[in-house]
Parts: structure tokens; C-alpha cells; sequence
């Protein structure tokens, strides 16, 4: 794993005590709080529904088990016994005190991490597929780069105040987990045609109110060039990005009015100018990054788990819960943190506690977090296995159900978000009670739901999608069908007439009985069975009767 | 928040220094109870809770006052949109929180505004109004803690 230098201890060491001199001042009323919501929002502090919420900063989703351990520690000290993993790989505290924020912030940096740049408008936490370094489908790992774009969008001076925020994914295998086509800036690492490594740069895309997919500028970026190309496309956006209208400030809008080739060339004109300069990565120095990253010492060989211990729970979640990994006699372990009829995402402190220990004992002390609101282990024996499962079971995180139906996404909604029209996580629950019984059968089906317009559920990209809504005060759910997130990206229809909390959870299975009905077997999914029909077979379920 | 006055409304904020939801009482407290809540009845009363809010706001007590537009329900306070609601009640899956725990009552329950009160304090009909929609005696400090009632 990276690890701080001095310049990033110091870095985060000063901001701490700069932001515990602001609150001080805040609370004696030294600032007021038009002077000082930019400043506790640059320290990732919102104010939501019913308390602040403090978003902290997990970089391409990489966590050690001391830093899950502290998170635990904070959850239990200072907030009250849980956390949230959100979609952006990061964790969310919903109930601090103010006050104790510069104590959190300080907790967190004696552990290398923080929550500066997780809000405001600027290059936010930069995401990486959560397998990354470990999966045997990628060409390299992609965090080496992400943290190398991370330590230049760091306070960077002419990107900290954007016309609007800034995402960046990474992803280094050709099967897309980050992503990317929802991002800003979505990167996929790759083999260029001379077998360098270099880059495919996907820009404007983002979800919101206004959902664009990311449009390919360049398919051959060398790897040196990656932060002069980077700049080159901050510098079009901060100049020519709207900033008289929040709602069409983000690069998407600028890219789509502009055009894509007409940006790329504003782009390339720019890149050709500073291409040479001291953006210009070295070899020497992302092989020093690189070495942070390097893959741990691998223990030998060892036996299939599953052939020693016949279970059945247990082997249904190997088959769903594990996935290749590139070295023989390993494993990705993905642990669910969506357990049936639970919170998608949330975590006790005694959860973190026992995770951080199977990470310290069976993978090799690394942790990963999921865009997909899960954690990982990333690199576990094969014959550990079982006693990972046992382990799990133990803290009722061993259902084995990854990319099934009752993995969802769902944003914190109404329940705790300030922006949200309607709850998300209550509905997450009663899928997932209804659903349960036949996720098997069901096969991948990835449903993603958001409170909001602003899309953290990213439900524009669920195979099914569900948007909260205000309708006359009260909530209101509308269905979309067809999306994808991954690298067959696609932006979900809207079914039609939206439906009322109760109706949405009725709808959702309707779907699914159709699918069920209609597929031509267990070996087409669901998103492939839409894409061949369309959506009339599920209008005509759903609204039938009506 | 909305600039039109609601025909009957509470008024409420998130307290500076912790963020939890708050309503201004009659005595010019604020109090973490929706019950014990000033209802102004007529624009006039909504205007004066307005203008206590802002001054809170000012001696940087509570963060972004706002008038909550509410109703009688059974004989208690509801707020008419579903978010106010969960305002009031505490996020609705709080039981099923993994590890969540009930925080003790807190010592700011209710925070006196000394300075200024009476000024601008809601009018005898305010009171007299919030009076009859509550006719139970208002629950203690931290009695309605976001887990207790989630629970």
C-alpha cells in the first residue's frame, strides 16, 4: 500500500489543525456560516437531515486493517457504533458533533487518512476497480496511477475551484467494475498497440439530473503523458464550463455542447503545449509508485477450501463471493455488506473490528472498497476459505449473494440525506425480505436506487433503477430497466408511471417474474433478456391492469 | 426552504454545535421535541418565529432556520411533508442499523436563549395554540432521542 512521505503528513497534519481553528472560530461565531460551509465542506463536513455527516477519503478504495480499525475506533468514540460505505469507495459518519470533527480529522491522520476534497468543487477521492492488483483479468494494476493523479489533484491551485466536482475512475481490465463511463474522467489502463502501457481516456460522463455516458477522446495516451493530458482537460473544462447555472456546470454538459471531437481538439491543442513539460512523468518515479502497489508475498499453494469442507452455504458463497485471482491458490474474496433485509452498506464497529483481523490473518492486511457499497479481501488462500466463511458467518456477513438481486446499491435517501425526496434503504430492505428466496434462480441482476435526482444510488445504471421522488410531499418511486455500469454501458428507460412506496417493491418483482417467464434460460440474464425484447414486455406486465 | 408561509407552522433549524434537529419553543428555547414546538397559526406569528430564527442563526445557535409546515394528527404535531417527518422522527430504519447505538440524552436538550428573549418571542396565541395541540404535559429533556423512537 502507499504510504505517507513527509510532504503528505505534513500536508494533512497542517489542515487539520487549520480546520480545528475554523470550527473554534465557527462555534464562538468568529465565522458565520455562509463563511464557513465552503470550509467544512472542503473537510468533506455536511450538514444533512439530522445531524453533520463527516465523508472520509478512502483513495481507490485501498484500506488497511489499522485504518479499518480506526474507522471502527471513530465509529464507536465519536458517532454512534456504525458507518456507511457510499459509492464513491468512501465512508460516511452520520452522527458527529461538530466539535469533535478536528479530534476525528486528527484520529485519521495518525492512521494516513483524511477527508479533504471528498466535497466542494473540486477533483473528489479517486475511485480504482475494487479487484485491482489482484484480479486475474487485468493487464496492470491501475492504483499506482490513480495515486499518482491523486498526489497531483491534491490541492492542486488551479483546480480547486472547478465550475463544478470532478470524478476520476481507473480500471485496468477490459470487464469495467469502476465504472468509468459515469465518470468525469474515466480511465481504463491498458496494452497500446506498441505493448506499452497507456491509457483509453473516457470523458463527460457523470448521472445526476442530466445522465451522460463518457465519451472516448483518446485510445492511446502513454502513461507518461497521463497527468499532462489530465491537465489539458481540467484546463478546457475550468475554462469554458459554465458557471451561472449548477445544474449544467458539470464537464458532461460542456462536452456535450461543445461536441466530443471539438473538445478533444480544444484538448489536444492544449496537451501539445504543455505535453513536454514538468507534468511529464518519469519512468524512475512511477516505478517508485508503482513499488508501493507491489503484490504481497505470496504464500504456497494450498487446497480448494471447498473440497475439504462440504457445505453447502459455504459453497454457494465461494461460487458467488470469490473471484479469480492471478495467483495460483488464491482468491478474491468479496464480503457482502448486504445482508438480507439489511442496510446496503453499513458496517457496526465490532464488524470492522472482525473484518480488520481476516484482513491482518488472510489478506495479507489489505482491505478493498466497493463503488458497489461491499468490501474485499483481496488476496485469500484458497484453503483459508472456510475458516473466512466461518468467520463471516459469525458477524452476519456471510451471505453469499455478490451480484445477485439482493446486492444493491442504495444511497442513504431520505433516511439520513438532506438533498433526498424519498427514502431509499427501507425500499433496498423490502426487495431484498421479497426477493431473498429466489436470488439464485434469478441470476446477476444488479438494482441500484437513489433518493434523489442527483443519482449517488446511481440508478441510471442499474439493470433495474429506482428514483425517489416528491410527489405533493409525499414519496413517489419511478422504475427504470436497462442500464449498465459496466463496459457495456448503458443509461436505464423509464418504465412509465412511477409507483408509491409500497407499489415500487410489488413492481420491482413483477419485473423479475417477467424476466423469469421470458428468458430463454438461467444462461441469459436479465440485462440481455432486455436488450433482446425491449422494454414492451415489462410495460405490458407492469401496467397492465391499469 | 420554501418562501411561502405555510397556514399553520413550527419553526426549526439544526443546532449548531452537534446539527440535530431543533424547534423553536414559545420561551424562545430551542428544543430537540417537535411537542414542544411554537405553532404560529397566522402569517403575523410565522413572520415572528422567522425573525427569532434569524436572530439564533446570527448568535450562531442553530444553522438555517425554517418554517415547517405541520398539522394536528391524534392530538399530536405532524409535519406535512414526508421529509419534516423523518425530521421529526429520526431516520426510519435506525432498528436495523447494525451496532447502532441509543446516544445518552443530550445536555443541550434545550438551549435557552437568554439574550434578546421576549423580543420577538411568539405571541400569547402562539403559546396558546401549541397549548391546545399538546394538551400533555412536554416530554423532558432528550425524551424523544432519535433511537428511542426508532426503536
Amino acid at each position: 500500500m502507499y504510504r505517507y512521505d513527509e510532504f503528505d503528513a505534513e500536508f494533512v497534519r497542517q489542515r487539520v489543525a487549520q480546520f480545528r481553528d475554523q470550527v473554534a472560530r465557527r462555534l464562538c461565531g468568529e465565522l458565520t456560516e455562509d463563511e464557513f460551509k465552503p470550509l467544512r465542506l472542503r473537510n468533506g463536513v455536511y450538514l444533512q437531515l439530522h445531524a453533520y455527516m463527516l465523508r472520509i477519503a478512502i483513495p481507490y478504495g485501498t484500506l488497511s486493517s489499522r485504518q479499518l480499525r480506526k474507522l471502527a475506533h471513530i465509529a464507536r468514540t465519536y458517532d454512534r457504533g456504525t458507518g456507511h460505505f457510499t459509492t464513491r469507495q468512501n465512508l460516511q459518519f452520520n452522527w458527529p458533533r461538530l466539535a469533535d470533527i478536528p479530534d476525528i480529522l486528527g484520529e485519521l491522520a495518525e492512521v494516513e487518512m483524511h477527508a479533504i476534497q471528498t466535497s466542494g468543487n473540486c477533483i473528489r477521492n479517486v475511485t480504482a476497480d475494487h479487484f485491482a492488483g489482484a484480479t486475474a483479468d487485468e493487464v496492470a494494476d491501475p492504483r499506482p496511477y490513480a495515486e499518482i493523479v491523486r498526489q497531483w489533484s491534491s490541492l492542486h491551485p488551479e483546480f480547486n475551484w472547478l465550475p463544478r466536482k470532478f470524478k476520476v475512475g481507473v480500471t485496468g481490465s477490459e470487464h469495467d467494475r469502476a465504472a468509468i463511463q459515469t465518470h468525469d474522467v474515466g480511465l481504463h489502463l491498458k496494452r497500446l498497440a506498441d505493448g506499452r502501457l497507456g491509457f483509453a481516456v473516457w470523458v463527460g460522463g457523470g448521472q445526476g439530473r442530466t445522465p451522460i455516458l463518457a465519451k472516448l477522446i483518446r485510445d492511446d495516451l502513454p502513461e507518461e503523458d497521463l497527468l499532462s493530458y489530465l491537465e489539458a482537460v481540467l484546463r478546457v473544462y475550468n475554462l469554458y464550463g459554465r458557471r451561472d447555472n449548477i445544474y449544467k456546470a458539470r464537464i458532461k454538459i460542456l462536452v456535450h455542447d461543445l461536441g466530443t471531437e471539438a473538445f478533444a481538439a480544444q484538448v489536444e491543442e492544449e496537451w501539445r503545449r504543455i505535453r513536454e513539460g514538468v507534468l511529464k512523468l518519469p519512468q524512475a518515479e512511477i516505478d517508485r509508485i508503482r513499488a508501493y502497489f507491489a503484490p504481497p508475498a505470496y504464500h504456497a499453494r494450498s487446497a480448494p477450501a471447498a473440497l475439504r469442507h462440504p457445505n453447502r452455504a459455504f459453497d454457494r458463497w465461494v461460487a458467488r463471493n470469490t473471484h479469480a485471482h492471478k495467483q495460483p491458490g488464491h482468491a478474491i474474496v468479496t464480503i457482502s455488506l448486504k445482508p438480507i433485509g439489511g442496510i446496503p452498506g453499513d458496517a457496526s464497529a465490532a464488524q470492522m473490528d472482525a473484518i480488520a483481523d481476516l484482513a491482518e490473518r488472510y489478506s495479507y492486511d489489505e482491505l478493498r472498497v466497493t463503488h458497489e457499497q461491499n468490501l474485499v479481501l483481496p488476496h485469500v488462500r484458497s484453503g483459508d476459505l472456510w475458516e473466512v466463511y466461518r468467520s463471516l458467518e459469525a458477524i452476519g456477513l456471510a451471505e453469499g449473494n455478490a451480484g445477485l438481486v439482493t446486492d444493491m446499491i442504495a444511497c442513504p435517501g431520505l433516511d439520513y440525506c438532506a438533498l433526498a425526496n424519498a427514502r431509499s434503504i427501507p425500499i433496498a430492505q423490502r426487495i431484498s425480505e421479497r426477493l431473498a428466496a429466489r436470488q439464485d434462480e434469478i441470476g446477476e441482476l444488479k438494482i441500484k436506487i437513489s433518493g434523489c435526482i442527483n443519482a449517488c444510488g446511481h440508478h441510471h445504471v442499474g439493470h433495474i433503477g429506482i428514483l425517489g421522488v416528491e410527489k405533493r410531499g409525499e414519496e413517489h418511486y419511478q422504475l427504470l430497466l436497462g442500464g449498465s455500469g459496466a463496459e457495456d454501458a448503458a443509461l436505464g428507460d423509464i418504465a412509465g408511471p412511477g409507483f408509491g412506496p409500497e407499489g415500487i417493491v410489488d413492481a420491482v418483482e413483477k419485473v423479475v417474474e417477467t424476466y423469469l417467464e421470458l428468458r430463454a434460460g438461467p444462461q441469459e440474464p436479465f440485462l440481455a433478456l432486455y436488450r433482446r425484447l425491449g422494454a414492451t414486455p415489462f410495460k405490458d406486465a407492469l401496467y397492465a391492469a391499469a | 426552504m420554501s418562501k411561502r408561509i405555510p397556514a399553520v407552522s413550527v419553526l426549526t433549524a439544526n443546532r449548531l454545535h452537534d446539527g440535530l434537529v431543533v424547534f423553536l419553543a414559545a420561551d424562545g428555547a430551542w428544543v430537540e421535541s417537535i411537542a414542544g414546538a411554537a405553532v404560529a397559526g397566522t402569517p403575523e406569528e410565522a413572520q415572528a418565529l422567522q425573525a427569532q430564527g434569524t436572530r439564533a442563526s446570527a448568535h450562531n445557535l442553530v444553522v438555517d432556520p425554517y418554517l415547517a409546515e405541520v398539522r394536528e394528527i391524534g392530538g399530536r404535531l405532524r409535519p406535512v411533508r414526508q421529509r419534516e417527518r423523518v425530521r421529526v422522527d429520526g431516520p426510519s430504519i435506525l432498528g436495523d442499523v447494525p451496532g447502532y447505538v441509543v446516544p445518552p440524552p443530550s445536555p443541550h436538550a434545550t438551549s435557552a436563549w437568554g439574550e434578546g428573549r421576549g423580543e420577538g418571542q411568539p405571541r400569547a396565541r402562539t403559546t396558546a395554540i401549541a397549548t391546545a395541540l399538546h394538551p400533555d404535559p412536554l416530554p423532558a429533556s432528550g425524551e424523544r432521542e432519535h433511537g428511542a423512537e426508532a426503536a
